[in-house]
Order: C-alpha cells, then structure tokens, then sequence
C-alpha cells in the first residue's frame, strides 16, 4: 500500500514537470526514464482494436440494452392500462434495470449516439421538476427540443416514480384519482417511448453503416475513430462519470454542496449503484471488454504494446489500480450519495480525487503514449 | 509645499512580500535629495495618503454590475421585456431597474459611457449614436425575434433554440446569438473604450491643470486623490473592478466578471500568452506609481502596454472563436458553431476600440469591423448557417496580420 502510493505521489510529480519536456524519448526500453514506449503507434494493429470496440463491446452494448428499454415501455404501458401499486413497482424495477444497463452504453457518444444527443436526452440531471410539472399538466410540448433535456429520460422518470409525493399510495394516486392522472399516465409512457425509440434508432445506425466506417477509418490522426472515441471516452469519464456523479453534487464546482444533484436523487438508494456500474464499464473498455464480450483489444493492449512506462510501472497497471483505488473509496460511501453528502461530504470528495487521479493518467500519460490530442475544450461556462 | 510630492511619493504604500498579507505594509523611502527619484511599483495596487487610501473606481464596479444583471436578461424569457432592458441600459438614478438596491440609487448608467471616449468619440457623434444604438438593436432582436420562437427548434432563416452538447442556445434565423453579441461587444464599447480611449489617453490624464495638481497634491474637491489619480483608477477598475481582492486581483483573474477581467483570465490561460495578466497588472501599478512620482513620461509608457495588451485580449479571443466556430461548422456541430461564433462576432465588433500604441488611434476602422461582420453573414442567405471555413480562416488571417500572433497560437487553448 505504501508502495502504491509511493507511486501515485511519483507520477504526480512527474506530470508536474513534464509539461515543458522535450519531445518524448522514443527509444526507451522500460527503464523508467519516460513516460513513452518504444513502440511505433502505426506498427500496432488498429483495426483489431476498432474491430473488438465495434463488434464485442459497443454494438453488442447496445443490442443487450435495447430489450431491456423495450421491457420498460412495455410496463410503462400495462400501468397505463391499469394503474396499480403492482404496476408501480414494475414499473420501478424495470426502470432500475434499465437505468443500470444505460451505464454500459452511455460513454459511447460517437456517430449515431451523437446525432440523436443519447446521453443527454437519456440521463441529464437533476430534472427539472417545475417543467415537467408544467408539461404534464399542460399535455403540451416537444421533448425533441434541447431545452426539454432535463424533463425527459431516466431523471425524469425517476422524479414521476418516486418524488411525486412522500409514499407510494399518493404517488400512485398521480396516476388514478387525480384529475390529471391521464396526462401524468401520457407523459410518463412518452418518456419510456422515447427511450426506447432512441435506443433503436442508435443501435440500427450502428448496425446498417456506422460500424462498418468506424472500423475502417484506422487512421492515426485527430479524424481517426481511435482518436475521436478516445476523446469521447475521456469526455465522459471526466464529466459525466467523475463530475456528474461525484464532483458537481460534491460542490467541487460551486460554492456549497449540490446533494439535489446526484444521480437517482428521488430513488434515494441507487446513486452509489449507478455509479459502481459506470466505473466498472469504463474500467471494462479500458481492458478491452464490455459488460460480457470482448477479447481485451483496447487501451491496456495498446499501451502495453507500446511498453508505457511510468516510473518503472506498466502505465496500465498503474491505470487499473487507479480504477481499482476509485472503486474502493466509492464502496466506503453511503448508498444515497445525498445522506453521503450531508453527513460526510469528505469520503465524497476523496472518491473524487481518486476518479480524478486516473483523469491525470489517461489523459495525460495515456493520451502522451497514444499520440492523440485532446479536441475538447472546458467551456467558458456561458 | 515644495517638497510635498516626495511627501506623496513616500506615502506609496509597498506590500512586502508577495502573500496577500494586507497588513504588512511598509512605505517607500525616499532616500535621496536627487531629482530623479526612482519609482517603483508596489506589490499590489495599493495607494494612500494620509493613512488612507487614494484609490478609487466604484463607477466602474457600478457599471460592471449593471451590465452583468442587464446581459443575464437576455435568456430569461419569462420576465424579461424590452422596455424593462432598456431601462437597465439607459438606467436613471432612483429609478427601480435593477435586482441590486445600490445600481438603483446609482446615478451612473451603460448607455452614456458606450462608444465615449475622449479620443475615439468626443468629436465622432455620428458614429457614438449608432454604436448605442446598435446595442439597443441587439435587445429589441431578442426580445422581438428571438424570444417569440422560445420553443421553435433553430432553422436556416427560422430564430429558435438549438443544441451546444448539453446547453441550448437561442439564436436568430442567422444563426447568431444576441446575447454574445451584446456581451462581447460591451466589451470593446464600453469598458475597453473607456479604458484605453478615454482614461489612459493624454487628453483625459492631463486635462486642464490636471499635470499641476497632481504635481502640487492639489486633491480633487472633497476627495483623497488627485483627479489624475483618480483617472488611471478609473481605467483599472474597468479590469478588476469586481474582483474579489480589489488590490490584488490576479489570483482570480478570469472568474470575476464576464466581461473583460474574465477574457484576460481566458487569454492568459493560454501557454502561448501566458504572463499577459502580469504585465498589464503591472504597468497599471507602475504606471500609478509614476503618476504619484510625477513621471509623466514612465506613465505614458505604461498606457501604452495596457493598450496594447488589453487589444490584444480581443483580438485573440476574436479569433480563437472564429477557429472554434471553424472546427464546429466542420464537424457539422452548428449550435457550438453558431455560439463561437457569435461570441467572436461580440469580440470583433470590440476590435473598433482598441487601440495601436504607436498609432494612438484604432487597429480596426468602423469600416473594416464591418466589413468582417459581414463577411461572416455572407457566405449564404442564411448567414451563419451558410458560412465556410475558408471564410472563417480568411477572417482570422486579416485579424491575426494586424498582431504579433498567429491564427495557430490564438486558435487553440495551449
């Protein structure tokens, strides 16, 4: 333990005063003296790799998702037929489960996923609860259109699940006796609706042409899908796994804690759940697996290819102990990051710091290896 | 009373260390009997008299905040009005325009110091009116075309929102966003022009027997400052006039405004110009100083790096949008497209106050401004969703030629 640690005081020192190296050293064997291989990025077989992201891990991602999506509309619709707290309850775990999968497919926002914004019309958060109030009541409005992301998807169907009222029997009661229990039944089966419809929308995409020239463009520039997916991976680890699971709720990024910003906020169990899925898929990618397929091409292979070296550790390694260091500090928290957060916000800042310290090692270490260039930028936040 | 500018001069007040310990303070000696006094810039911008301080730009601050809670208006749909945003720019003292009790009572406005310099404006009223005028007209376009379509998806010739990742923008059927283009502009027309064009500029700094009071300490009337003084204040706060250290502002420089203390913040964040927030900060101290010594000539030249730096916060950022806006209209992204670019579309219009130090007048014509803005509609019928990154490039280029900077260095974040 103090060895590993050690090394994460080391490599952090390193980063600090690599900035203004010279151009990477291409020819060290595994002395420790660079942060680079001495492979050639071009020698390594690239279209193996995009091959086993396309066709083990991101479609089959998708294929496994789909149903789940459809057994959601599908109790959506039996509640709306007859509205009953069995039904609720169905409803609920089919919701669960869906949401759980949706951790296995929502880092992959390239092509198809990108042209529909997936992830955010899925799963941006917190909901915005007056909106939703107004649209179900009014029966009026267009979830197609970008300012309706947040009354929509999982966050929105979690607060019609759960946070309508403090028990289930008055919850319930949103969807028999009130006197707009029609509309509440109509919006709430457009929201699975529109999961679904995404879901296959994306999926079909991938499956008619998008794998087929994402797994032939294996260039090795800022257009290559190598390139463009490892950015969009990073996108999402940094901010919609580290930031918005962790980091924004945590108040990393404003004045005070936001524990009204966590992920299932109305569920209040599953935040931790949700997250652990999310961390365990990136973790996956990153060896080259999905949820069950895989042969594990991907950026554990690359790099050991390439025989990255940090500190005379495997850059790999040092990666999944990274992951495995963030898992640990996430199991220690609360279920509910929200009781997390108001009792204990510094073993949520610390699950934090340990998502952030991989940040360091794959975009920095890992991106330096890989020759790839960052093509995002932080927003001005305006 | 001869000797009282050495009085003045030893009464600088000299942070001793570079912590923002405000308390440990130590005044500048004056050591000497020479003529030739050396001055020297204090740790922070921190002056006194007497004990007290003779620092003071609260117009600023006032304005600073005005524009804030005027620009934020311009999403806020269910409230706002166009007479209620005019109000705010053209405010009256005690009139009940503002969220903030202090802007009310103010007798400042943004509407009488936009596009009013000394130097650029005092004798070009044409050319002031339409500038006021056309900040108006980005109000009266939000509020008439933009805000009716609150709920239309964007189109080629039709306002509505559009997707920027997960924000939404709102845009006209060109594609622009008028907020931008209100915020950045007001960037240049009021707090660059002001600064660069109308404080730092001789005309302001030596007014009438301005050289002489501030030579004899004559203070202003009622205050601890000679009107000199007060007048390169002035210019400062326009910069950090909100920040949260009023002295020693650079530790969050960038977070303090939206206006040009955020986009110096951006700037200086870019490896390729970092250090600029240290420079201007300190020929703002030095150039103080130089006034409290009665330097005249080491103020000027400390004028001169202000201005020329602050031009060149615009212009890089001017061009740093137009090679985003590139990159989004290649990638067919048009809403983070559409909001670069109409943030360079603010920053350009703001090309027309700034100010050559070598030539003291602009480094882009009324007419060369212009002729960019429409460049950049006129790729197509429908403006920005027509426009090509050929256009874009060129646009940059004729930017860029006027600096020292490329398109490259100012085009990207490191």
């Amino acid at each position: 333990m103090i060895k590993k640690m050690l090394l994460i005081l080391l490599s952090g020192f390193v980063l600090a005063c690599s900035s203004d190296d010279p151009a990477p050293d291409n020819n060290n064997g595994g002395d420790g003296d660079g942060n680079n291989g001495g492979g050639d990025t071009a020698s390594f077989d690239r279209a193996a790799l995009l091959t086993n992201w396309t066709d083990n891990i991101i479609v089959p991602a998708y294929e496994d998702f789909l149903p789940i999506t459809e057994t959601l509309e599908a109790s959506v619709m039996a509640f709306a037929a007859s509205p009953d707290l069995a039904g609720l309850d169905q409803v609920r775990a089919d919701w669960l489960s869906a949401y759980r999968a949706f951790q296995w497919v929502s880092m992959f926002e390239i092509g198809p996923a990108e042209d529909a914004r997936y992830r955010v019309r899925l799963n941006t958060y917190p909901a915005d609860k007056a909106t939703i109030d107004e649209f179900r009541a009014a029966s009026s409005y267009n979830l197609e259109l970008p300012s309706t992301i947040d009354a929509q998807g999982f966050p929105a169907m979690d607060y019609l699940l759960y946070g309508l009222a403090d028990n289930d029997t008055d919850i319930l009661a949103f969807y028999t006796t009130d006197a707009n229990a029609a509309n509440n039944l109509n919006y709430l089966v457009d929201l699975a609706s529109i999961i679904k419809t995404l879901t296959t929308e994306v999926r079909d995409n991938w499956v008619a042409e998008f794998a087929a020239s994402f797994k032939a463009n294996t260039d090795a520039s800022a257009t290559g899908s190598i390139d463009k997916f490892t950015n969009d991976f990073i996108f999402y680890y940094e901010k919609a796994l580290r930031a918005g699971k962790f980091g924004i709720p945590a108040g990393v990024f404003s004045t005070d804690p936001l524990p009204e910003n966590v992920e299932g906020f109305y569920n209040k169990e599953i935040s931790k759940e949700l997250a652990l899925e999310a961390l365990q898929a990136t973790q996956n990618f990153f060896n080259g697996n999905g949820q069950s397929g895989g042969n594990g091409n991907g950026f554990k292979s690359y790099l050991d290819f390439l025989n990255t070296i940090k500190n005379g550790e495997d850059l790999s390694t040092l990666i999944n102990d990274q992951f495995d260091l963030a898992r640990l500090a996430i199991n220690a928290l609360d279920d509910n990051f929200v009781n997390q957060i108001q009792t204990n916000n510094t073993a949520m800042l610390e699950a934090y710091d340990e998502l952030q310290r991989n940040v360091i090692l794959i975009k920095v270490d890992m991106l330096q290896a890989l020759s790839i260039d960052v093509d995002f930028v932080d927003t001005d936040g305006d | 009373m001869k000797h009282f500018p050495k009085l003045l001069l030893a009464t600088a007040v000299v942070f001793a260390s570079c912590s923002n310990d405000d308390d440990n303070t130590t005044p500048m000696t004056d050591d000497d009997q020479g003529m030739d006094p050396m001055i020297e810039a204090p740790l922070t911008y921190n002056f006194e008299r007497n004990g007290e301080t003779t620092v003071s730009f609260s117009g600023q601050t006032t304005r600073i905040l005005m524009a804030e809670e005027l620009v934020d208006d311009f999403k806020d749909f269910d409230n706002a009005t166009e007479a209620a945003m005019l109000a705010k720019y053209t405010h009256e003292e005690g009139q009940d325009n503002f969220e903030n009790a202090d802007l009310n009572a103010s007798d400042k406005n943004i509407r009488s110091k936009t596009a009013a310099s000394r130097d650029y404006f005092s004798a070009n009223a044409t050319e002031a009116t339409a500038i006021k005028d056309q900040f108006e007209q980005y109000i009266n376009v939000q509020i008439t075309e933009v805000f009716p379509n609150e709920l239309v998806a964007a189109a080629p010739g039709v306002a509505g929102q559009i997707a920027d990742g997960s924000s939404t923008r709102y845009v006209t059927g060109q594609g622009l966003e008028m907020d931008q283009a209100f915020t950045k502009g007001l960037m240049g027309a009021l707090m660059a022009d002001q600064m660069l064009n109308n404080y730092l500029g001789e005309a302001v700094l030596d007014e009438g027997d301005n050289r002489a009071n501030n030579d004899e300490g004559v203070l202003a009337e009622g205050k601890n400052y000679t009107t000199m003084e007060h007048k390169w204040d002035e210019a400062y706060g326009y910069l950090f006039g909100t920040s949260q250290n009023l002295a020693n502002p650079l530790p969050t420089v960038g977070d303090d405004d939206s206006f040009l203390n955020k986009y110096l913040g951006r700037v200086e964040g870019d490896a390729d110009f970092a250090g600029i927030a240290q420079e201007i900060y300190d020929a703002f101290k030095l150039g103080r100083a130089a006034i409290v010594g009665g330097d005249y000539d080491l103020r000027d030249e400390q004028a001169d790096i202000i201005q020329q730096k602050v031009s060149e916060i615009i212009a890089i950022r001017a061009v740093y949008y137009l090679q985003q806006g590139k990159n989004g209209i290649e990638a067919e992204d048009f809403g983070a497209a559409f909001h670069d670019i109409s943030e360079g579309w603010g920053f350009i219009y703001s090309l027309r106050f700034t100010r050559n130090p070598s030539t003291d007048d602009t480094y882009f014509t009324r007419a060369e401004v212009d002729g960019i803005l429409e460049a950049l509609l006129a790729d197509g019928a429908n403006g920005l969703w027509d426009v090509t990154p050929a256009t874009l490039d060129t646009l940059s280029e004729q930017i860029a030629a006027k600096f020292s900077f490329t398109v490259a260095q100012a085009g990207s974040t490191d």
